[in-house]
């Protein structure tokens, strides 16, 4: 699903966030991706969203070389990934269901099925009866729950999340992660960058470390290869 | 559609039955997002009164300056109507001639009346009007020529087309020379497109300030939402989804100065009116202020229409591109 072939990314100023990377993340799967602040987990995940583009090597994303796609069609990339990011980036003018119709808003879906499924969502993150509020009157944890409703909102093959319990306690940030569970089991692939050792360690997922944007050895891949 | 994965339909498309009902539901869409983005300028009340205020005495200005030149039009034409030629015949001429000549001039198809004046009359006229009477007296014989007074036809009525026909009518025989006095009807047209190209001029600069003001305006909302078009591109909106409030935002505020010009200038109307009919009361003639027509109005609505949205597309196409996901 993602395939990354000796990516490196060298910011304008000659900052080398990514040297050589180079991993594949199957169909289906959920996969970690740790490292220090400043590892390059953020660039990695900003290169298959397009926010940013390789300096060198290629990312594949379902087969299809990102460095083809015109910037004209980046928002068609964007579409068919939900992104999770660390803080929420939630609209604060507008209300939870506004900020959660959002991608199907910008996809023209009809009022009726908008309706249908942002209720759909919430009902999944359990905020259905905090539909009319604004996202500063939610607490941390929800509001990243309603980050997570925005994703998952147009059900995306794919599912990028940037430090999704960086700031939640430990007990709320099991509970998120059993929501990307659920998502996993109902086939979605997803990618969560995190620094949170502890939080991977009581679950066995395969994890991607990255030190000083470089890929440490990692067995599980090896073993697919 | 899908571009990394081929067989993923948005709900959209599915919904999509015919090529006719996708056309229906993008303008639908595009009104929608018409009415949507007045409500947003109806969040702010006071932000978007002043704007539209500024815009609409921008608009105002060179609305009337063009309705000052279409009112002193008005009385000019009157003016330009009363062209008359005079033609002096020749002294040596006789009666006869005189009377021959008279009655050619009536067939002439450019000409619409002739009154003759003979020698004599004009002499009593004059002994009676210029109060050199007694001084008259004194002369041995009648200085003044016979007089041949000409009216044009409307259609040869206008200073170049009177001057070609004095021209013709001077080469009559008996003419001795015609007198057409345009001279100040000429100053008055040279002083009325003298007002027409300073009323342009004014005007461009003040349409140019109303797109200039649009413009900024939507930059400062813009720069106002940056953090909202970010999470948009983010989500995976295209640019056009994007812009399409702005533009929008821009047409309104064109749209409702425009109105609002249009209020100023009647109500100005409304209050000039009663002041002009004193004057012409004193000058004992009537005249009425001549205000915007339903068409002129639809210009000027129309007019402050594409200034906004030239505006606001300046804008749009200018600030939107910088603003990326990335650049937090």
């Amino acid at each position: 699903m993602i395939n990354f072939q000796q990516v490196s990314k060298t910011y304008p100023g000659g900052h080398r966030a990514l040297e050589k990377v180079s991993f594949h993340i199957r169909p289906g799967e959920l996969a970690f991706l740790t490292g220090h602040s400043g590892a390059g987990k953020s660039t990695l995940l900003k290169l298959i969203s397009l926010m940013e583009r390789p300096s060198a090597g290629k990312v594949l994303i379902n087969g299809v070389d990102l460095s083809a796609v015109k910037s004209r069609q980046i928002p068609y990339v964007r579409r068919d990934i939900g992104i999770i990011f660390q803080n929420h980036r939630l609209l604060e003018r507008h209300t939870i269901f506004d900020n959660v119709a959002l991608p199907l808003v910008i996809e023209g879906t009809h009022r009726k099925q908008i309706e249908k499924r942002v209720h759909g969502a919430l009902d999944k993150v359990g905020l259905l009866d905090k539909v009319k509020c604004h996202p500063s009157t939610l607490s941390g944890g929800e509001q990243q729950r309603v980050g997570i409703a925005r994703a998952i909102v147009n059900s995306p093959p794919l599912l990028l999340a940037d430090e999704p319990t960086g700031n939640l306690d430990p007990e709320l940030s099991m509970d998120i992660l059993r929501l990307f569970e659920d998502f996993n089991k109902h086939g979605t692939t997803v990618l969560i960058a995190t620094h949170d050792l502890g939080l991977i360690s009581r679950m066995r997922y395969r994890s991607l470390t990255l030190k000083e944007g470089r890929m440490s050895q990692d067995p599980l891949a090896e073993a697919s290869l | 559609m899908s571009l990394l994965f081929k067989g993923r339909q948005s709900q959209n498309e599915r919904a999509k039955k015919s090529f006719i009902a996708a056309g229906y539901f993008f303008i639908l869409n595009i009104f929608r997002q018409g009415i949507h983005s007045l409500g947003e300028m109806w969040r702010t009340p006071m932000a978007s009164m002043m704007t539209i205020a500024v815009l609409g005495l921008s608009l105002t200005l060179p609305a009337t300056l063009y309705l000052v030149v279409k009112n002193v039009q008005q009385i000019n034409s009157g003016f330009e109507e009363a062209a008359e030629i005079s033609l002096f015949v020749k002294e040596s001429m006789s009666e006869q001639e005189t009377q021959t000549l008279v009655k050619r001039l009536a067939l002439y198809p450019e000409v619409d009346k002739v009154t003759f004046i003979s020698k004599q009359n004009a002499l009593v006229e004059f002994k009676e009007v210029s109060g050199f009477g007694q001084a008259l007296e004194y002369l041995d014989e009648n200085p003044l020529p016979d007089v041949v007074l000409i009216t044009p036809t409307s259609r040869h009525r206008q200073a170049d087309s009177a001057r070609a026909l004095l021209e013709k009518l001077e080469k009559e025989r008996e003419v001795d020379f015609g007198k057409l006095d345009i001279a100040w009807l000429e100053r008055l047209n040279a002083l009325l497109s003298l007002l027409k190209e300073s009323v342009i001029t004014i005007a461009l600069l003040l349409l140019t300030s109303v797109t200039l003001i649009i413009g900024n305006t939507i930059r400062l909302s813009i720069m106002d939402k940056k953090e909202e078009i970010q999470v948009m591109k983010l989500v995976g909106a295209t640019n056009t989804f994007i812009h399409a409030p702005f533009l929008w935002t821009g047409i309104w505020y064109g749209i409702i100065g425009g109105l609002f010009a249009f209020i100023c200038v009647a109500l100005m109307m409304w209050w000039l009116g009663s002041a002009v009919t004193e004057v012409a009361g004193v000058y004992q003639t009537h005249f009425d202020l001549i205000g915007l027509s339903v068409s002129e109005f639809g210009s000027l609505v129309l007019l402050a229409t594409i200034l906004g949205f030239v505006g606001s597309y300046l804008s749009v196409n200018r600030y939107i591109k910088e603003i990326e996901p990335d650049k937090v």
